[in-house]
């Protein structure tokens, strides 16, 4: 942000940005006075927006605020998934979510592509390659006005036809037309979420070079590709939102997160993953990293749900046991020790701060009214499984079989034989609650297990608070917690500014904006985005 | 059985029984030494396990200790008696502290009984610990030594070894319960003799559960047999100890010493874990097996050395007794063949004295006895021809007297006639000369008898149907009985008989004899009875084999003086016999290889009984 603040002034005035190269402060200052000159709604809207970045970003950084950007050097990135291809699935199934390969990938993905728009924290689109689009009543057509000027790391065009082209593939039940410098989607249906649909990491505007590597528009360019071990990016110069301000990245696949703790500490890595454990304090400090002065810690707004699923030939086929179970658990315990009190409890698929509604949904544990279920009833001995990547599934599943067990179901957490119940971990990748509802129900496997994807045709909270109650039904799914991505980020960064929704790319917070401290000095190439999307 | 028979089977069953003794006495001596090793073996396992149970139990405690002192435990005991309600810091702490001290159980508990910090079931956090909660009084001071208790797993449940210390460094206690797991790696720091081996049944299930019984390797496999020795021990509590057959060999056989592990009913109060009396439950089974295969292999071969000491006592002996026998019965043979001499007559049989033991004496006894025999032999034949010689003139003056008397007579009354009345001599001599001639018979007629007698021929043996001349005797007196009608004859004739080597002759004139007798011995009418029968086991026995005749009458029957002196010659119990009658039938029996019986009883009627030997040699050879 600081550097499209940074930017954004040089471009208007080349004086008031040398000057704001002194502090933070001084930049915000001169934003303001610059705005001011601005006219109209327009100049309302920049001036609102560009204060909330330029505030934002000295609450999050003063200490390094007083430092100018520095270009050059090579972040260094660990993840404990170990993705084998760069590829999304285009029908991507409940296992493909497992994990987080999915979603590093896409992470990944966003820092070679770009996708038409992407959504702000507050479910607003943001221009991305599409500078402006707008759509009939009926929602079943939409045109996007290209960002002019913008090419692919191999050179060609992004050109509507390039764009029309990639979109046709990626939807072929859309029909997508390239016009002179727009591209327009047609459907038989109303597209209402089509918006957060386009700012999905899927719909990211990707080539294959002879490599099969993803050739895209964003900032940084794939350079050297070894799957499931490491992936090197390279700045993009000509990229559309301006270079980045480090020369490489570097991400390392398959790091345990206690290999990447200690490689964080020993100053091998620049951005790590993190768990609640390292992020609060720990008495026996065993998985926490130092925390001194070598590293930060970030969270993202709750976009991921822990939940308990059942599959669909488990022995549990009652819904009276399922319900049972699920009012036998007691979130809160589990929340406050071994999550360490992050995230939030829930019943809801969808997070409070998404909807506002998920309170509906009880969390209270009443085992009196699971053991009244219970009763009479034939309570076969149920295998729950979890994710043995995450360090903290094995407990919370040694919990749920605690409190089943003090109702009187036997649950035996185990990673071998047939699962009956698996505790997995999903993410809301949308701040729409329409799309994040459908893509959790896609991760859950909702619709193989007998529901039908119940998303609403509009965005009415009434309807979307039916289709999350009809996917709740018969107690497939057992919310549990919506928890946030951490993050641990090294002091040798600068200017990382967490991203709401845990990408690492979006309006405002994006890994191409941060610098490092032992970078060289900043000469940046003005070409800052100045314009604004609108329907 | 022959002597040496009796020997050779004396001498083997006197091996045999000394070889049995002595098995049996090695074999149970053995026995019982292998129980009391057995014993002795089990009672030291049992006390080493009870040496290292007390070892790991302050092991145990020093670990729990330690924690109760650690700078952590006590910073967490101020922060809860401070009232923190965060415990999310304290969740892996007793997993920390367990993995420092090696502990394998591990769990923090506060003043409520609630745990704080579980280091075998981390997710229990929050859960009343039952060895607190459950407790009359929640202990105040450190209870002193180590116990069992069952410790409940995410997964199963199990033994443990556990001691509780309190860690009061502010107002309210926290209690530090600490363990080790007692199962096979428990065991396997025993040192387990040589073809022992130990197993601990965890007694955690109201019923028996296999998984539950452990050896070195982990669950035990088929631990469905030490089933009730195990089961035996939950119902009494007290030591118990069993034979475990594996398979059908005895020698895979193990005998178990089950030895019940207490521990408290309540959780580690003083009141019940360490005060006598305390109430306390089975929390295992310490089981002690001993392989029997030793002792079986031992037995075995015990077994298999007596039989062969026996097989080759028995031959020793049947070679000792073949030298003994033929050393001690040569003599006993030998006067055996003697005395079978001297039964056919050979009174001058004489047996070598080889020896002055008892044997030898013995033959000189035999010896002298055969010569007095022999002495006494002659002396009572001369007895007897002298009686036999003043029987005969007896009988002789007896018969010549009678017709001598009426001659002198006669004689006498033609003396007397010539001198007295000549006119009628000539009539009386005419009827004297007629009285002469006839007694001059009746003496030629006395003395043809006895010459007759005298002049007994041999028999001239030729084969003959035995019945055949039985029944031609009976045609012979067929007419004169039936004129005496008050005399029946009953003949009772064996179709069986075979044909014998006899002088049909000679028999038919014993026989005739005989049944003249029978009549003569029924003047009053009765019944004649002739048998004939084959005496014998064996048809075809023809050595053995015997031909009975016998000629029984219903007479008045004789004295036994009389039987005694039947066959006497001359002796008869008729007014006009001459005794020679049965003396003949005697004879002829006797040429032919038989013997002649009598059996008489008063006013019942007599019986004799003649036997023949079934020979044929005679005209079997003559035959050819």
């Amino acid at each position: 942000m600081r550097r499209i603040a940074y930017r954004f002034l040089a471009a208007i005035n080349p004086a008031r940005a040398d000057q704001a190269r002194a502090g933070t402060g001084t930049l915000a200052r001169s934003c303001w006075a610059q705005l001011g000159s601005c006219p109209g709604s327009r100049q309302r809207l920049l001036r609102k927006s560009l204060l909330c970045a330029v505030l934002a970003s000295a609450a999050f950084v003063p200490a390094n605020a007083a430092t100018r950007p520095r270009y050059g050097g090579t972040l260094r990135v660990m993840l404990q998934s170990a993705p084998n291809t760069l590829d999304l699935p285009a029908r991507a199934t409940p296992t493909d979510y497992e994990g987080t390969t999915y979603w590093d990938t896409a992470h990944v993905l966003s820092l070679i592509g770009d996708t038409l728009l992407t959504l702000d924290a507050q479910d607003r689109p943001q221009p991305a390659l599409a500078t402006a689009w707008r759509s009939d009543n009926s929602r079943r057509h939409w045109e996007f006005t290209l960002r002019r000027g913008v090419s692919f790391h191999d050179g060609s065009v992004a050109s509507p036809a390039a764009v029309a082209q990639i979109l046709a593939a990626l939807h072929p039940t859309w029909n997508v037309h390239a016009s002179a410098d727009s591209v327009s989607i047609d459907s038989d249906a109303p597209l209402p979420s089509l918006l957060a649909e386009l700012a999905l990491p899927r719909n990211l505007l990707l080539k294959r070079n002879a490599n099969h590597l993803p050739v895209g528009t964003g900032p940084f360019l794939a350079a050297e590709w070894r799957p499931g071990n490491l992936l090197k990016l390279a700045a993009y110069e000509d990229s559309w939102a301006g270079r980045p301000f480090v020369d490489a990245l570097e991400i390392e696949f398959g790091k345990a997160l206690r290999d990447q703790a200690i490689a964080l500490e020993l100053d091998k890595a620049d951005i790590i993953e993190a768990t609640p454990q390292a992020t609060n304090t720990s008495i026996s400090g065993s998985q926490r990293p130092s925390t001194s002065s070598s590293s930060s810690f970030s969270s993202s707004l709750p976009v991921e749900l822990l939940a308990l699923v059942f599959s669909s030939n488990s022995k549990a086929q009652d819904p009276r046991l399922r319900q049972a179970l699920a009012l036998a658990i007691d979130r809160k315990p589990i929340q406050s020790v071994l999550l360490k009190g992050a995230g939030e409890t829930t019943a809801a698929i969808l997070p409070n701060w998404m909807t506002g509604y998920s309170a509906v949904f009880s969390t209270q544990a009443n085992p009196q009214h699971a053991r009244a279920l219970l009763a009479g009833a034939q309570l076969p001995a149920l295998n729950l499984s979890y994710d043995p990547r995450d360090p903290q599934a094995q407990l919370i599943a040694e919990r749920i079989a605690l409190n089943a067990r003090e109702v009187g179901i036997t649950v035996q957490v185990s990673l071998s034989g047939a699962e009956d119940i698996r505790l997995v971990r999903i993410v809301l990748p949308s701040p729409d609650p329409t799309t994040s509802l459908a893509e959790a129900a896609a991760q859950l496997g909702l619709a193989q297990i007998g529901h039908t994807q119940q998303t609403p045709d509009d965005n009415s909270l009434d309807e979307l608070y039916l289709a999350e109650r009809g996917l709740l039904e018969g107690y497939a799914v057992i919310p549990l917690f919506h928890l946030p991505l951490e993050t641990a980020v090294s002091t040798r960064v600068r200017d990382w500014q967490p991203d709401p929704m845990g990408g690492w790319s979006g309006p405002g917070f994006a890994l191409a904006d941060l610098w490092l401290a032992d970078g060289r000095q900043a000469s940046p190439a003005p070409d800052p985005r100045h314009e604004a999307g609108s329907q | 059985m022959s002597f040496r028979k009796k020997l050779l089977l004396l001498f083997a069953v006197t091996v045999l029984l000394c070889v049995a003794v002595i098995s049996a006495s090695v074999y149970s001596t053995i026995r019982h030494s292998f129980e009391q090793a057995d014993r002795d073996r089990a009672d030291a396992v049992a006390a080493q396990f009870r040496s290292e149970f007390q070892r790991r139990g302050s092991e145990v405690e020093r670990k729990v200790e330690s924690v109760a002192a650690s700078e952590t435990v006590q910073r967490i005991a101020l922060d809860v008696d401070r009232g923190a309600s965060d415990s999310s810091a304290y969740v892996s702490a007793a997993h920390m502290l367990a993995a420092q001290q090696q502990l394998d159980f591990l769990e923090l508990v506060d003043w409520r009984a609630t745990i704080l910090s579980s280091a075998q079931w981390q997710a229990k956090f929050g859960y009343p610990e039952a060895a607190i909660a459950d407790a009359a009084t929640p202990p105040t001071a450190s209870p002193a030594g180590a116990f069992l208790k069952r410790e409940e797993l995410p997964d199963s449940a199990t033994l443990g070894l556990f001691a509780v210390r309190i860690a009061r460094v502010a107002e309210q206690p926290l209690y530090v319960i600490g363990g080790e797991r007692l199962d096979q790696a428990f065991l396997s720091t025993l040192d387990i003799p040589t073809g022992t081996r130990v197993m601990l049944y965890q007694n955690l299930d109201p019923n028996w559960n296999p998984k539950s019984l452990l050896d070195l390797n982990g669950p035990a496999a088929g631990s469905e047999k030490i089933a009730p020795l195990v089961a035996k021990v939950r119902d009494t509590q007290k030591e118990s100890q069993g034979v475990i057959h594996w398979s059908s060999d005895p020698a895979d056989a193990e005998v178990f010493h089950a030895i019940p592990l207490t521990g408290p009913a309540l959780g580690p109060s003083a009141q019940s874990a360490n005060q006598p009396g305390g109430t306390q439950q089975l929390m295992g089974v310490l089981l002690v097996g001993s392989s029997r295969r030793p002792l079986i292999e031992l037995q075995r071969q015990i077994i298999s050395t007596a039989m062969l000491v026996g097989g080759i006592g028995i031959l020793v002996a049947v070679l000792a007794s073949v030298w003994f026998a033929a050393r001690v019965t040569r003599p006993v043979v030998s006067l055996a063949e003697a005395a079978r001499r001297v039964a056919a007559g050979d009174l001058g049989a004489k047996v070598e004295v080889e020896s002055r033991d008892e044997l030898g004496e013995l033959a000189v006894s035999f010896n002298r006895m055969t010569d007095d025999l022999a002495q006494q032999k002659d002396r009572t034949l001369q007895a007897e021809r002298v009686a036999a010689w003043r029987e005969l003139a007896r009988r002789l003056a007896h018969e010549l007297k009678n017709p001598l008397f009426p001659l002198q007579v006669t004689v006498e009354n033609l003396m007397r006639s010539k001198q007295k009345s000549p006119q009628m001599f000539e009539e009386v001599f005419a009827e004297s000369t007629t009285t002469l001639l006839a007694e001059i018979d009746n003496l030629k007629t006395i003395v043809s008898r006895f010459s007759e007698f005298s002049k007994m021929p041999q028999p001239q043996r030729q084969p003959t149907q035995i019945n055949d001349v039985v029944r031609s005797v009976l045609r012979v007196f067929q007419a004169q009985l039936q004129e005496q009608s008050q005399i029946s004859v009953h003949s009772d004739l064996s179709e069986a008989l075979p044909e014998v080597s006899v002088d049909p002759d000679l028999l038919h004139r014993a026989l005739q004899n005989l049944v003249l007798n029978g009549i003569d011995a029924m003047p009053e009418g009765g019944v004649l009875t002739i048998r004939t029968a084959r005496l014998g086991d064996r048809i075809d026995d023809r050595i053995n084999a015997r031909i009975e005749i016998s000629v029984s009458d219903t007479g008045a029957g004789l004295t036994q003086e009389e039987c005694s002196r039947l066959f006497t010659p001359y002796y008869t119990t008729k007014q006009h016999g001459t005794g020679l009658g049965l003396a003949i039938v005697q004879s002829v029996v006797s040429d032919h290889g038989g013997k002649i019986s009598v059996e008489s009883a008063k006013e019942k009627g007599t019986t004799f009984r003649i036997e023949l030997p079934c020979e044929t040699g005679h005209w079997q050879t003559g035959r050819t």
